[in-house]
């Protein structure tokens, strides 16, 4: 039997100039909890416990509609964390009450959590996808993530059914998967699904070294330098060349 | 209609001085974007080596090129100058020299000592002597100021207060030169002057008839000054290049005869560019012409300047002078004022590169053409030089042809005047409240004496009776001081040519000033939702707290403490109107700091909010650095609930961003802050410095000034040359938040 107390949010924290995760101007919502531990995460102190924050959707609601007017016909809200399908209940319930006010949802994920009905209901809703894909195979997955590939495939596919709008990210980190073999083997994957309109490259930066020291969390980068950007750019290109010009291809209008 | 106006639409300014209506009448609006732009031209591409050079001179020499100790500042008293007479398209200097600065002691001679030998010139006898026998404005200040008004001044609750220099921030209509020429203006206060001559003789109208007087003999001079470089102004200009020459004269004479601190040029663009499309349909002008003669005009502005003392470089830091250009805004007939010269004036930072001067802002309104507006932050990323001011909170207030004078002060071209009045510190008036009117610093009695309060924990209610009582007597003296100021400005110093070139029957705005608003809002609201311990020191006197627990800060978008800065601006309005104004000037306010917010910091003890003695404030109506924890929009929307309602000359925000945050390249950038405008704006916010820039770049700059000669940034209201500030005013710039992402 539910509780008649109303649901609550356990979230790291927000920021309401995010530029880079979605398009046009994103107000982002942090999460707690993750599945996955990967060696290269920046955020490690989004993975376990409680956040700074326990709002309900409608508190949340509140403070994300002052930023209307920022948002034009591009921008709106990233939900991201730590991981925004562990709360895959509270959040459905956030980006229905946001859409009801007219403000488009990004969903900025590892896809790593069961598809559950309340997950597949949230992927139906938001108006697109973020998805990382980490590694190419499962090996990469359970070497770097402590996680498998069996729930971020199963993801894709289920966007792909529903013929979401669907960005994809991996970061490059020097050393484990900065070589053009290993791009060709992501863009394997890539080709399979039409629905993912843009895969971009990022490149792993030591920036967020300092929380792991703060946290006292051994590091298991700590002596792996950034990946400089014209190496970047070079692979992103070759990876572009890979799977196509995909730009415009939008298939659920933001 | 008169030769010189031959293909320009008539009007209602044919017959009277009105040159709103001509433009409004005459101008094409532009909705393009940059794409017709032109870079520097050969000739444009010599000057702008032979100004760098100059410009590097000037700061090798430690800021100050070169003095003219024997002269004293006036429209007449040098000879021609130029930068290269040869290639000069538009004429006119202040001295006989480029960045040689005149002495000017009619608003005080102190000053102008201590400029002086600060710089390791002595200032001539002859003008000694000269001004043995003359009353300075500082002068007549000082004989009226009353103790207590000594007092305030002493211990930092009023600073920066135009009594030793000029009041500067007055724009005079110099587009009426260029447009009438100055026999039919001069003929025009003739028939004023007679008119005021048929009144009863009053103390007013005597004085505004001697005012009229001294204008008249300004405007000859005028006449004179030009003539010596070989144009004749009495005239109407014919054309672009005698429109902006002439635009110009009538400025250079201004800052030739004052040194106010802010001496801006006022709307001039979409006035200019009337001339510039009719010339260039009559086949006698280009695309890369046009520009040539925008680019020479700003060189021009790039090298007025006034002789400072250190002190006043602490309140003003980095020279500026703020040649304020006012681009963009909406007519009142749904029109956008945007024309081809206002994407001119932007491309001079490309053509000449960046610089603080002219301080060129943008008015911003939500209909602006998007080409423009994109041009428009495009700069901003590329420069750090333009700020923005909202054109659809103004617009309403001043009409369309309103400029900018200073950072953020609007006034109807040729229609107002400002008496500017610098800043109370609303922060330290609070531990004055606690203090029984004494100063924490000093230890000395300043306000009326009143309840001391226990060291202990501080109850909010009773801390708020207390100060709403010293906020009144603040407000009261503070008008009345101005009042002397004004008095005396008006008396010793009147400014004769700017005053000539404004309508005589010209309504007066008296610009009061805070600073100290985060401090304070963050203060009371720690005192209600926090627990915080007043402290005493061995003097009996409050000088620190103990703060327990959080509480909300202003910058989080969070109405308990926003509320609490509302309840500041709109309060210290009220008590401020309660006094009368000296010539029935309507009280305006405003929440700029410019860089006196280090020096405000040092002189105000500690302050419950957490802030300890001597540390900066935020500048302008910013948040406190690092209190703002919900990222960049959320400090917006809080500055966005101040009310441009009470505070009428402005509010103030300078806004940081790395270019990694704000977009994934140079198109998602612009697009970005584009956007970021608009959503600021629509909320009825004021104004905003944009910033794109990384917080590593300005400590490099700091540790090595030679690597970024020309960087330039934005501070409170106007640019700076990052290399002069001073180290103090560097680090107090390099540890305001800057909005980044990892």
């Amino acid at each position: 039997m539910q509780s008649d107390m109303p649901r609550r949010g356990n979230i790291h924290s927000v920021e309401s100039l995010a530029a880079l995760d979605g398009k046009g101007i994103r107000y982002e919502v942090f999460f707690m909890g993750c599945p996955f531990r990967c060696a290269y995460c920046h955020n490690p102190d989004t993975w376990a416990g409680e956040g700074t924050m326990h709002p309900t959707a409608e508190e949340l609601v509140a403070k994300i509609v002052r930023y209307k007017p920022y948002f034009g016909k591009d921008g709106g809200v990233t939900l991201s964390g730590g991981e925004v399908l562990v709360q895959s209940e509270f959040a459905l319930e956030l980006t229905r009450l946001l859409h009801e006010k007219g403000v488009n949802v990004a969903l900025d994920t590892s896809g790593g959590v069961p598809l559950t009905n309340s997950v597949k209901s949230l992927l139906a809703e938001a108006d697109m996808t973020i998805l990382d894909l980490k590694f190419y195979d499962d090996d990469g997955y359970r070497r770097y993530c402590r996680g498998g590939i069996e729930n971020v495939l199963a993801t894709l596919d289920f966007l792909q059914s529903r013929g979401a709008c669907v960005w994809l990210r991996t970061v490059v980190v020097p050393g484990i998967n900065d070589s053009e073999k290993e791009i060709e083997k992501y863009a394997d994957i890539v080709r399979r699904y039409d629905c993912v309109s843009r895969w971009q490259l990022l490149a792993f930066h030591t920036m967020g070294f300092a929380k792991y020291d703060k946290l006292g969390i051994a590091n298991p980068l700590a002596g792996t330098p950034a990946l400089p950007k014209d190496r970047l750019a070079q692979l992103q290109d070759y990876a572009d060349s890979l799977i196509g010009d995909r730009y415009g291809k939008e298939t659920k209008s933001l | 209609m008169r030769e010189e106006w031959q293909g320009f639409r008539e009007g209602k300014w044919c017959d009277a001085v009105d040159v709103r209506d001509f433009i409004v009448s005459n101008y094409t609006p532009y909705t393009g974007d940059a794409s017709f732009l032109k870079g520097a031209t050969p000739r444009t591409e010599k000057i702008s080596a032979k100004l760098k050079a100059l410009l590097k001179e000037e700061s090798d020499k430690g800021g100050v090129l070169d003095v003219d100790t024997e002269n004293v500042s006036s429209i007449l008293t040098y000879a021609p100058g130029y930068v290269d007479k040869d290639l000069d398209i538009i004429v006119g200097l202040q001295t006989d020299a480029p960045l040689k600065r005149a002495v000017n002691p009619f608003a005080g001679i102190r000053m102008c000592e201590k400029a002086c030998d600060a710089y390791g010139y002595k200032m001539s006898d002859k003008v000694r002597t000269e001004f043995k026998y003359r009353t300075t404005h500082n002068d007549g200040v000082f004989r009226v100021y009353t103790e207590e008004m000594r007092a305030a001044r002493h211990v930092g609750v009023i600073t920066g207060l135009p009594d030793a220099y000029g009041r500067g921030r007055i724009i005079g209509d110099y587009r009426r030169v260029a447009l009438y020429g100055m026999d039919y203006l001069i003929e025009c206060k003739k028939a004023d002057k007679k008119a005021y001559g048929a009144n009863d003789m009053s103390e007013d109208n005597i004085r505004q008839l001697e005012e009229l007087a001294k204008q008249l003999d300004f405007m000859e001079q005028l006449k004179t000054m030009a003539a010596q470089y070989g144009c004749d102004i009495s005239r109407p200009a014919r054309n672009a290049k005698e429109a902006v020459q002439w635009l110009y004269f009538g400025y250079l004479g201004a800052v030739k005869e004052q040194n106010g601190a802010a001496n801006s040029i006022g709307r001039i663009t979409t006035f200019l560019d009337i001339y510039f499309e009719r010339d260039i349909a009559r086949g006698e002008l280009d695309e890369a012409g046009a520009q040539e003669i925008i680019d020479d005009l700003v060189v021009k502005l790039r090298l007025v300047r006034h002789l400072r003392t250190p002190e006043y470089n602490d309140l003003f830091a980095g020279d500026p002078t703020w040649v304020t250009t006012s681009e963009g805004g909406m007519c009142e007939d749904g029109r956008p004022m945007v024309t081809k010269t206002s994407f001119r004036i932007l491309q001079t930072l490309y053509n000449l590169g960046s610089s603080a001067e002219p301080n060129i802002t943008i008015l911003w309104s939500q209909d602006l053409p998007q080409g423009f507006k994109d041009f428009c932050a495009k700069v901003s990323i590329d420069t750090d030089s333009i700020q923005y001011e909202n054109d659809d909170v103004m617009r309403p207030v001043y009409g369309d042809d309103y400029a900018i004078a200073c950072c953020v002060s609007a006034m109807k071209v040729g229609k107002q005047m400002q008496f500017f009045g610098a800043r109370c510190n609303l922060a330290k008036v609070l531990l004055m409240a606690l203090n029984g009117g004494k100063d924490e610093i000093y230890g000395i009695q300043v306000a009326p004496e009143g309840e001391v309060f226990d060291a202990g924990v501080l109850d909010y209610n009773k801390v708020l009776d207390a100060y709403k009582r010293y906020m009144s007597w603040m407000a009261k003296l503070y008008v009345n001081t101005l009042n002397v100021i004004h008095y005396m400005h008006d008396k010793y110093a009147y400014e004769r040519l700017m005053m000539s070139l404004h309508d005589t029957d010209v309504e007066r705005l008296m610009a009061f000033g805070i600073c100290g608003l985060s401090v304070l809002a963050d203060s009371l609201s720690a005192i209600k939702y926090a627990k915080v311990t007043a402290i005493k020191d061995e003097r009996g006197l409050i000088t620190d707290f103990k703060t327990e627990g959080d509480f909300p800060k202003y910058g989080n978008d969070d109405d308990r403490v926003d509320s609490i800065a509302k309840w500041i601006v709109e309060s210290f309005f009220e008590e401020l109107k309660k006094t009368k104004t000296y010539r029935g000037a309507k009280h305006t306010l405003s929440i700029l700091t410019i860089t006196s917010n280090v020096v405000y910091g040092k002189k105000t003890g500690s302050t419950p909010d957490g802030r300890k003695r001597g540390e900066p404030f935020a500048p302008g109506a910013n948040p406190m650095h690092g209190r703002d924890c919900e990222g960049a929009l959320a400090s917006l929307n809080s500055v966005a609930k101040l009310p441009y309602s009470c505070c009428r000359d402005g509010i103030s925000n300078t806004f940081s961003i790395t270019p990694d945050t704000l977009g994934e390249n140079e198109q998602d950038r612009v697009n970005k802050l584009t956007a970021m405008l608009d959503g600021y704006f629509v909320q009825d916010a004021h104004h905003l410095n944009v910033n794109v820039l990384n917080r590593q770049k300005l400590i490099d700059a700091m540790n090595d000034p030679t690597l970024y000669p020309n960087l330039t940034i934005r501070v409170s209201g106007y640019a700076v040359n990052f290399n002069k500030l001073n180290k103090n005013q560097q680090q107090e710039v390099i540890n305001r938040t800057f909005h980044e992402k990892f």
